[in-house]
């Protein structure tokens, strides 16, 4: 993807949002696999701490998964690390999350007004075409708070 | 075994862990009180539950996994049953910020029907209603137990 220069900001931006700084994607170990053209893919890996009690990740840990990828692919429809915030999230659990396994969120917007962005996806099991679960939200733009990019904080 | 639900004791004010053999429900530390009979579900704001860390609210997916624990807890305890049900749909308004606080949880079962039951949940953060979920579980023969509805081609 050499020749997308803003993509690769993009993503850039992305992974130093979602990267070790916030202690929720640290947490889980999220990464951000790709984010291009309002669409973002992210992982996180399998972990005895988010299991459910039957050695699988808990099905709470797909749905911030979910969530935290609807919100990357918003700002990269938007491109710009506007502050956004989930208003209306539903979820689709097609089957259970198989034991020991890592988890794959493929998240789309669709669309977007001045005010709100719809979003659309999937989750996965690492290394498995069949979906887990699917995603369905709308997320309210420039909500209360600054810029995710933005250098003063001191406004937070 | 694991998932198992404890009965709730007969003395008030009596405070325990929820369902403490799952994991992921110490990583969100969901609590509960009985206070004058009426049990109620908690979880403190802690650092691993931030969603925009620059206006400290909590992460819309830690609510809504919030929502889910509580609405299948409140399910198996009206059903007597000890194994935690899966619901096979969520749906969750987020009606303001949640800031970093205590949120209390008030379950709802909607209407108990032989195939479906809806359960819905309310999260209040200082008596202010900030969310509501909607969950769907399907209660028919063999639909509990602690994974979702059965495989798809498996």
């Amino acid at each position: 993807m050499s020749h997308m220069k803003p993509e690769l900001d993009q993503a850039a931006m992305a992974k130093a949002f979602f990267g070790s700084q916030h202690p929720l994607f640290n947490a889980f170990g999220i990464d951000v696999v790709a984010v291009v053209d309002a669409r973002a893919e992210m992982t996180m890996p399998f972990s005895e701490t988010l299991a459910d009690g039957h050695r699988a990740l808990h099905r709470g840990t797909l749905v911030t998964l979910l969530d935290t990828t609807c919100g990357l692919a918003i700002f990269s429809a938007l491109r710009s690390l506007r502050p956004i915030a989930t208003i209306d999230l539903r979820v689709d659990y097609l089957r259970a999350i198989p034991a020991g396994s890592g988890l794959r969120a493929v998240v789309e917007c669709i669309g977007w007004t001045d005010s709100v962005a719809f979003v659309s996806g999937r989750g996965y099991a690492v290394g498995d075409k069949m979906p887990l679960a699917t995603v369905t939200g709308s997320f309210a733009i420039d909500t209360l708070g600054p810029a995710f990019d933005t250098t003063d904080r001191s406004a937070a | 075994m694991t998932g198992l639900v404890r009965p709730i004791p007969d003395c008030t004010e009596a405070a325990m862990v929820l369902v403490p053999a799952v994991p992921f429900h110490r990583f969100l530390g969901v609590r509960e009180e009985v206070v004058e009979g009426e049990t109620r579900y908690l979880m403190d704001f802690c650092e691993n539950h931030v969603g925009n860390p620059l206006i400290r609210t909590f992460h819309g997916g830690v609510l809504a996994s919030f929502g889910e624990v509580v609405a299948a807890t409140h399910l198996a305890r009206s059903l007597a049953r000890v194994e935690l049900p899966a619901c096979s749909t969520l749906t969750f308004d987020y009606l303001r910020p949640a800031f970093a606080g205590t949120i209390c949880a008030v379950p709802h079962i909607g209407r108990a029907g032989r195939r479906i039951t809806t359960v819905s949940v309310q999260l209040r953060v200082e008596n202010k209603l900030v969310c509501i979920g909607r969950f769907l579980f399907p209660v028919g023969r063999g639909s509990l137990g602690g994974s979702a509805c059965p495989a798809v081609g498996t």
